[in-house]
């Protein structure tokens, strides 16, 4: 797998007097860069997995990931496919995320999966310090809430169309 | 990637496995939610071998496992390669355990199918067991039924749908829940029957009823909990013991009072006692309240101390009462050998058990339908739960041998008869009530023809017919044969 390392102009921002960098904004690809490391190493729980949709994606904007339905709930044994879509402004600006396979869950929309940005904690209040782990992450909190966990499901296997 | 349907041409039955001297070796990662393994493979191997070294590994059937990388599942026919799987990297691993997800999981077609927008509609999603399918009393109309408190007992409910249909069953269904609703002693009592007993001890049974029960399905589609909890054949047996045994039971649920309310004392423990209870208990008491009646398993409710009715109740037919509950295997084995006594012979006790069970009118009009209609008798008798209350009958070497009756045997309709008799005994083992069934009421006709023509010992015609069930004929040969004439 070859990524050529364009680099975006780095910003850096909250210098000291000095004029050393106190905070410095990491580039983009080498972020995205770091989580498909990241993806491909498993780190994390086991419980998500995330990784390029195409490996010659050299924009490195199309993902893919993977969430496995948490036990003692309805989404148990199932696994569920999402896409997520990291921008220009990533990480700066959240992710866009939908789900492939169907789903009933409260901020995903009934038609198409896509994630409603403001009922995702991670997503409403992103941060640059977020990756596409948290995301995924967060989404299998909210399968595991109260509200979401006895919802009833969409026969295994469908996904969504459009 | 085009691998769309899952098959996988490339790999045929091919032993070669990471030995494979082609490509080299590399360490792969496989993690499950619960653990990680390191697995060597050859990385020119197929996602197919990689899973046969993993199913020894974990010791999980291959179609079992799903296994994803990168946030994709990797089919069968892929290649490690493909997927760009390097030595060092990490897979993660699902293991199936519902046989019935396998094929929903392997249909997935997610990551590498982009193009394909199949809708597979394969199986049913709820994770309730496979055995809500019922179990051999045929269709389940008792969705359609009244909640009952009978369903919950084998969905006798449904035998209706068998053919039986007679509209008073169900009411006397009804009759007998409302009966218990309102007397919460009937179900100790109930609990007390050996032949309830009997049928508890069997866990299959016990599960299977459970599980028909379509209030129960809603729940276990609802919590998934409680579908592991009846799968697990320890614990069913544990409950059922409890079950059987109130004392027990009670002593279990002071035990368990007293941890929870340790459990109270930790910081935080309330809230979480609250949230377990809301959760998990609550719809599960209502659900129960809704088939028992009454909630047994309330912690609320006052120990009863008052000792039980006395079984082998007022005097005067004591012995042949207890030959009824031959129906136990438990300590009436003395009991099952009582002849018949003069004025009942079958030892249907009109006084038996008292205010057992099965003394309610309810029961009553069940036994008077079913020996009106030998054909209800035999529906009974062929649902599965009733084949193992026969089973457990059938030891009891007394109850054959009356269905042995040769001069009986070899009449098909006396056979029937003899078969509600049988039947007649079981159910009023648990209490005659105020039955009005005895043989010698059936049998008046007989007994008049009989003393019409000189056979003056009442008694001895009695026995007689009861012994060839009704039969003038064989009975007067009886008669004649013991009479030292």
């Amino acid at each position: 797998m070859v990524v050529g390392a364009r680099l975006t102009p780095i910003c850096v921002k909250n210098c000291n007097a000095a004029g050393f960098p106190v905070c410095v904004k990491v580039p983009r690809n080498f972020r995205l860069l770091e989580e498909l490391e990241e993806g491909q190493k498993g780190v994390g729980d086991g419980t998500v997995s995330w990784g390029l949709e195409d490996d010659e994606d050299m924009t490195l904007t199309r993902w893919r990931g993977m969430i496995i339905g948490p036990p003692r709930t309805i989404y148990e044994n199932r696994m569920y496919s999402l896409k997520v879509e990291c921008g220009p402004r990533y990480p700066e600006a959240p992710p866009f995320v939908r789900f492939v396979t169907k789903i009933n869950l409260n901020g995903v929309h009934n038609s198409n999966g896509v994630v409603d940005t403001r009922a995702v904690s991670a997503l409403a209040k992103w941060q640059n310090s977020y990756s596409i782990r948290v995301v995924l992450q967060e989404l299998r909190r909210l399968m595991m809430c109260k509200e979401n966990m006895k919802l009833p499901q969409p026969p295994e296997g469908q996904i969504y169309t459009n | 990637m085009a691998e769309n349907s899952g098959t996988d041409p490339t790999v045929d039955s091919n032993v070669v496995e990471n030995a494979a001297s082609d490509g080299t070796m590399i360490v792969v990662t496989v993690k499950t939610p619960k653990d990680k393994e390191e697995i060597a493979i050859s990385e020119d191997s197929s996602v197919a071998q990689f899973k046969e070294e993993i199913s020894k590994r974990f010791n999980a059937k291959q179609d079992q496992l799903v296994l994803i990388f990168a946030g994709k599942i990797l089919k069968d026919g892929d290649t490690l390669n493909q997927h760009g799987i390097k030595d060092g990297l990490t897979v993660h691993l699902v293991i199936k355990t519902a046989p019935k997800t396998t094929v929903g999981g392997t249909s997935q077609s997610s990551a590498s199918s982009s193009g394909t927008p199949q809708a597979n509609s394969s199986i049913n999603p709820s994770a309730v067991p496979n055995a809500s399918t019922t179990p051999g009393t045929g269709p389940t109309p008792a969705s359609t039924q009244p909640p009952n408190l009978l369903s919950g007992f084998g969905d006798l409910s449904s035998l209706s749908g068998m053919g039986m249909g007679s509209a008073n069953f169900m009411e006397m269904q009804q009759q007998m829940q409302r009966q218990l609703m309102s007397n919460p002693e009937m179900l100790s009592q109930i609990m007390d029957n050996p032949l309830v007993q009997n049928m508890m001890s069997n866990p299959d049974l016990m599960r299977q009823m459970i599980v028909t029960n379509p209030q129960m399905q809603q729940l276990m589609e609802r919590n998934p909990e409680i579908s592991h909890m009846l799968n697990n054949p320890e614990l069913m047996r544990q409950t059922m013991e409890l079950a059987r045994n109130p004392a027990m039971m009670q002593e279990m649920m002071r035990n368990q009072d007293r941890a929870l309310s340790n459990l109270e004392s930790i910081p935080g423990g309330y809230n979480a006692l609250r949230r377990m209870y809301t959760d998990i208990q609550e719809p599960m008491f209502s659900a129960a309240r809704e088939q028992f009646g009454n909630n047994p398993f309330s912690p609320s409710r006052t120990e009863n101390r008052e000792p039980l009715p006395n079984p082998w109740g007022p005097p005067g037919t004591s012995p042949s009462e207890s030959r009824g509950t031959g129906a136990s295997t438990t300590t009436t084995s003395s009991a099952g050998g009582t002849a018949p006594s003069a004025s009942n012979p079958l030892g249907i006790n009109a006084s038996g058990l008292g205010n057992g069970v099965f003394g309610s009118p309810g029961m009553q009009s069940l036994m008077q339908q079913i020996s009106e209609n030998p054909q209800l008798m035999q529906n009974m008798l062929s649902a599965p739960y009733m084949r193992s209350m026969m089973q457990s009958l059938a030891q009891n070497p007394e109850l054959a041998s009356q269905g042995s009756n040769p001069t009986a045997a070899t009449n098909p309709s006396q056979q029937q008869q003899q078969l509600m008799q049988q039947m007649l005994q079981m159910f009023a083992g648990g209490g005659g009530g105020s039955l009005t069934l005895t043989p010698e009421v059936r049998f008046q006709q007989q007994l008049d023809q009989l003393s019409a023509m000189g056979f003056i010992n009442r008694e001895a015609n009695l026995q007689a017919l009861i012994a060839t069930g009704g039969d003038i004929n064989a009975a007067i040969e009886r008669l004649l044969g013991s009479q030292p004439s």
